[in-house]
């Protein structure tokens, strides 16, 4: 058998070509061969899809290139996530509620961070765009969530990422979760404003961000 | 028809008008909602927009329904509402448009993609485009469908507008340089589009948002040798920028913004205007452009 050096790269070269039935392939000797899929998930497949958030930055690929590629990663996520909580009983670094605040209809980005963030083992509910802060709050409190993520992608919606905040603090239920936002127009600022724990700039940066806050 | 003769005079550029949204915040509007629906809730506050473009010196401007269509609406769970924003937009733009000068029923993205982005077919799209058309047609002179990055879905908006009506459509796409070229976000380079707009019978071929007037002056240049169809810019002032109060400023000065179009119209382009961050005070220097060069 090749290296596994090689095989991690064979599987980000078939998500980079987009190669779903090699993706799948790959994944299923991944699981029969009893490789660590953590490591695999992170070396393999992240890798690629890191590459391919590198060619779209780079205006290398558009916009059904990196749909497909998620697609196809969500897929794979989808063979090898059972099989790594069955061998570590339990086992995931932390779970997130994420969605894209109400009236914003923009769920690309999300869905990328999303995608990753389950990709690097953690238990994600992803709830979609235009969802209001309560329905974010109740999913966050019934699934006992580490993390809420809140994506706007708008400066007209964005002031629904404070109101996440703020009924939180109404609700003296603030310090239960770490909240973190997402989104073209979010700065700094804003998330300091908002009181948020972190924002992230791209879907890598969120990865790092949520490792932090949940090592503290 | 005025605006095809517009088009035939060589020594007529036609001015656009400029950017509607941030002038409905300028007037007090708070964000936050779809601005279409501002047809139903203050008329007076569009009127006025329309009338300090037209005052300013344009020559077309179009409806407050940039995203008035079925499948945008639907995204916003106000689909019930279509005929009357629609009706009420043609309605407002009717009762300041001036004489000699024309208005433009606006056309814009359906919110919703094809596979793999999202599911729209080509159908949904057509269908949705019409059932908005229909209502314009009944009182605008010419079209202008904008800010699209799919050229199937601009191609579906054109054949819903065909379907319905006779007059001229300006076909505006939405173009980011990359290294390779001008394209639109799902792939489709400023030659496909050309090559497809010009099958599909528009009158005029356009670019608009997305690009500033510095970006877009490349784009005029390769324009002028895709085709020998007339050609409209409306690009944004410029990029945007965020201030702490997450208010959105267009910093770029106007004599930049000028001087841009100066130069696209050099390289050909017949119809000027202005996109995102664009004012009526932009539209009025570029009036001001326009009488110097015709001395």
């Amino acid at each position: 058998m090749e290296s596994l050096e090689d095989f991690y790269n064979q599987i980000a070269l078939a998500i980079v070509e987009l190669n779903e039935d090699r993706a799948r392939e790959l994944a299923i000797r991944s699981i029969n061969e009893g490789l660590d899929l953590l490591k695999v998930i992170e070396r393999g497949f992240g890798e690629g899809i890191r590459r391919i958030g590198n060619l779209w930055e780079d205006g290398d690929i558009f916009l059904p290139e990196l749909m497909l590629g998620g697609n196809i990663m969500q897929e794979c996520m989808g063979l090898l996530l059972p099989h790594l909580k069955s061998k570590n009983k339990g086992y995931s670094p932390g779970s997130i509620v994420i969605a894209t605040i109400e009236g914003d209809i923009h769920s690309i980005g999300k869905t990328i961070v999303a995608t990753l963030l389950n990709a690097n083992g953690f238990e994600v509910y992803d709830l979609g765009a235009d969802v209001p802060a309560d329905k974010i709050i109740d999913v966050a409190i019934e699934k006992e969530a580490d993390i809420i993520g809140i994506s706007a992608l708008l400066t007209t919606t964005m002031i629904g990422q404070k109101k996440v905040i703020s009924l939180l603090k109404k609700q003296g239920i603030r310090n239960k979760f770490k909240v973190i936002l997402g989104g073209a127009p979010v700065t700094e600022a804003w998330t300091k404003e908002c009181e948020a724990d972190g924002y992230a700039e791209n879907a890598i940066d969120s990865i790092k961000l949520v490792k932090k806050l949940l090592s503290k | 028809m005025i605006f095809q003769d517009w088009l035939k005079d060589e020594s007529k550029i036609i001015l656009f008008d400029g950017g509607m949204g941030t002038e409905i915040f300028k007037r007090g509007i708070k964000p936050g909602k779809l601005p279409d629906l501002i047809n139903l809730d203050s008329p007076e506050t569009i009127a006025d927009i329309h009338r300090a473009y037209y005052t300013a010196g344009a020559d077309i401007c179009q409806t407050n329904t940039f995203g008035a269509s079925l499948l945008n609406l639907r995204n916003y769970k106000v689909d019930n509402k279509i005929q009357e924003i629609n009706e009420n937009a043609l309605r407002i733009i009717k009762s300041v448009c001036p004489p000699n000068k024309l208005t433009v029923g606006d056309i814009g993205p359906s919110g919703v993609f094809k596979p793999p982005v999202g599911k729209a077919t080509f159908e949904d799209w057509k269908s949705g485009y019409k059932e908005q058309a229909k209502y314009l047609e009944l009182g605008v002179d010419l079209w202008h469908i904008e800010t699209i990055s799919d050229i199937d879905e601009m191609l579906a908006a054109i054949k819903a507008i065909q379907e319905v009506s006779k007059k001229p459509i300006i076909s505006s796409m939405t173009y980011k340089k990359t290294k390779r070229g001008y394209y639109t976000i799902m792939g489709h380079s400023l030659e496909k589009c050309v090559n497809v707009l010009e099958d599909a019978k528009v009158s005029v071929i356009g670019a608009n948002c997305t690009l500033g007037s510095e970006e877009m002056i490349d784009l005029a240049k390769e324009m002028v040798k895709l085709t020998d169809l007339p050609f409209s810019v409306k690009p944004n002032a410029g990029k945007p920028r965020l201030d702490e109060n997450q208010i959105v400023h267009y910093d770029q000065p106007i004599a930049d913004f000028i001087k841009h179009i100066k130069e696209m119209i050099s390289w050909g382009a017949k119809i000027v205007g202005g996109c995102c961050g664009t004012s009526p005070e932009t539209i009025k220097e570029i009036r001001r452009l326009l009488t110097s060069l015709k001395r």
